[in-house]
Formats: C-alpha cells, sequence, structure tokens
C-alpha cells in the first residue's frame, strides 16, 4: 500500500473528470453519478445525528477545510471485515506545528468515529495504514486536527457488500 | 483464544540516527462487535482493544482511541522519528480491562 502513489491516481482521476466535463458540458455532480468512487464537489452531507454528534463534540463549530491530508481506500471493498486505510498528511511535524489527532468516520457504521490516532512531533510524518471494517456502502472522513486547532479533511465514497460490522 | 495479545513490531534491520522508520505492529485479538452471533444464535459479546499506547523510551509518543470498528487482528503500520536509543513498548488494553504489552529495541549501527 506504501508503495502505492494516491495522489498520482487522485490527479489522474480528476483530469478524467475534468476531461468528462469539458466533453459532456455538464455539471460536476453529473460526472461524480458517473464515477462513484471520485469525490464528489462537495463535502459529504454529515448523514445521521450520530455522526452529527460525534462531529460536534470533536470539533465544536471550527471550520474543517479541504487539502493537507490524503486517505487511500479501495473504491470498492469486496469484504466488509477488513478494509485497508492509509491517511497521510503533508503537514509538519515539528515541536511548534504538528498534527496531534487523527479522526476516521466511517458514516454509516454502527460507532461511526471507528478511530483516533493522537500523536506528537516523535512521529515523523504522518502516514498510518490500518484496517478497519464497514457495515455498508458509505462515505469515510479522515479528518486531521494540527496543534494550532486547524482541521483539515479528505473524503471518499468506499462500496461494500459484504457487511463487517454484523 | 490462547493466542489472544500475541503481538509482533516490525521495524527495519538497520536503522541510523535521525532516520524516519517505518513501524509495522500486528496483535491477535477477536474485536468482537457483538452484533454477531455464534453456531447457537447467541449474540457473541463485544470484546476489543479501545486504547492503544505507543512509548519511546519512557515517553508516550501517542495513543490511538479504538473501537470494534478496528478490523480482527488490528494493524497499524506509522512513520517515527529514530531520534535515540531506547525500547518502542505499545501497550493495548481491552474492554474486558485486560492489556496486553510487547516492545522492541531501537538501535543505531550496522
Amino acid at each position: 500500500m506504501s508503495d502505492r502513489d494516491p495522489v498520482g491516481r487522485r490527479s489522474f482521476l480528476g483530469f478524467l473528470g475534468l476531461a468528462g466535463l469539458s466533453l459532456a458540458g455538464g455539471s460536476r455532480r453529473g460526472v461524480s453519478d458517473l464515477l462513484p468512487f471520485l469525490k464528489g464537489p462537495d463535502d459529504p452531507e454529515v448523514p445521521n445525528e450520530i455522526v452529527q454528534k460525534i462531529m460536534g463534540e470533536r470539533f465544536g463549530s471550527r471550520e474543517i477545510k479541504r487539502g493537507h491530508v490524503t486517505l487511500d481506500m479501495p473504491p470498492l471493498a469486496e469484504d466488509g471485515r477488513v478494509v485497508p486505510v492509509a491517511i497521510e498528511s503533508d503537514l509538519p511535524m515539528t515541536p511548534d506545528s504538528y498534527v496531534k489527532a487523527v479522526y476516521l468516520i466511517v458514516d454509516h457504521n454502527p460507532d461511526p468515529l471507528v478511530t483516533v490516532f493522537h500523536l506528537t512531533p516523535a512521529f515523523e510524518r504522518v502516514k498510518i495504514e490500518t484496517r478497519i471494517k464497514m457495515k455498508r456502502t458509505c462515505w469515510i472522513r479522515a479528518i486531521v486536527e494540527t496543534s494550532n486547532d486547524e482541521l483539515w479533511a479528505d473524503y471518499m465514497k468506499v462500496e461494500t457488500t459484504l457487511n463487517g460490522c454484523g | 483464544m490462547a493466542e489472544t495479545g500475541k503481538a509482533k513490531i516490525v521495524i527495519p534491520d538497520r536503522i541510523q540516527q535521525g532516520d524516519a522508520i517505518r513501524v509495522q505492529t500486528i496483535v491477535q485479538h477477536p474485536m468482537d462487535t457483538g452484533f454477531f452471533r455464534d453456531a447457537n444464535a447467541d449474540l457473541i459479546p463485544p470484546w476489543f482493544i479501545n486504547d492503544v499506547r505507543v512509548l519511546y523510551g519512557d515517553t508516550e509518543i501517542a495513543r490511538f482511541e479504538w473501537t470494534s470498528g478496528i478490523s480482527k487482528d488490528p494493524v497499524v503500520t506509522f512513520m517515527l522519528r529514530a531520534d535515540r536509543e531506547a525500547p518502542l513498548t505499545f501497550v493495548w488494553r481491552d474492554n474486558k480491562d485486560r492489556e496486553y504489552r510487547s516492545a522492541i529495541d531501537i538501535k543505531f549501527g550496522t
């Protein structure tokens, strides 16, 4: 997983999306409907009260901006019991400025806040890999929190068929 | 189940001071969600690791909040700045308050 280049892949898919736009002259929403694994033009809607509550408790009213973090997952996860996740960030890890937490939210899991990684500058950079369970197809949110309390996010919709949560 | 808590930590063979090293860990644990049933149709009670602490020497360098949404036999991989020779210790604790511990020495040189 570490040897893959998610940025390169994303850029390429983004290029495909743009090409589709110019050819069809349609809206970006139209393009993302055709290619459901592409990120939508806007941030995904908060899907339910549980996710709303988690985000309220953890982030308050702080703005969550896109950027500085890359969530890499298979667009189609055959087995919801074991879905690989890689979260990377280009944010610095120095004593003055670092990523203090990485949140992973799976919108339609029974317990959507699957994990929080609390970090320190002992980490050389944010490049964390693990494996998670998914109940069904939904949006995944990777949100990083800096030592200055800024929030950066990346989102991905992952399709799954086999329920991994029970 | 006898193997629950058996863990492995993998770091590079050769480390120079200041290197960014890839740390890989796996710990054996069922990570039961509490929603699945056994062969007798009885619910298997939730049993999962919910707290992970990473110590470099005596310093806690990370703490992970986990739920049963982490896959069975959890793995985690990250990049550590190897700036001193010290043991790297993982302490996994589950919702039954059982604690599992594993450590590896970070040493410099060939």
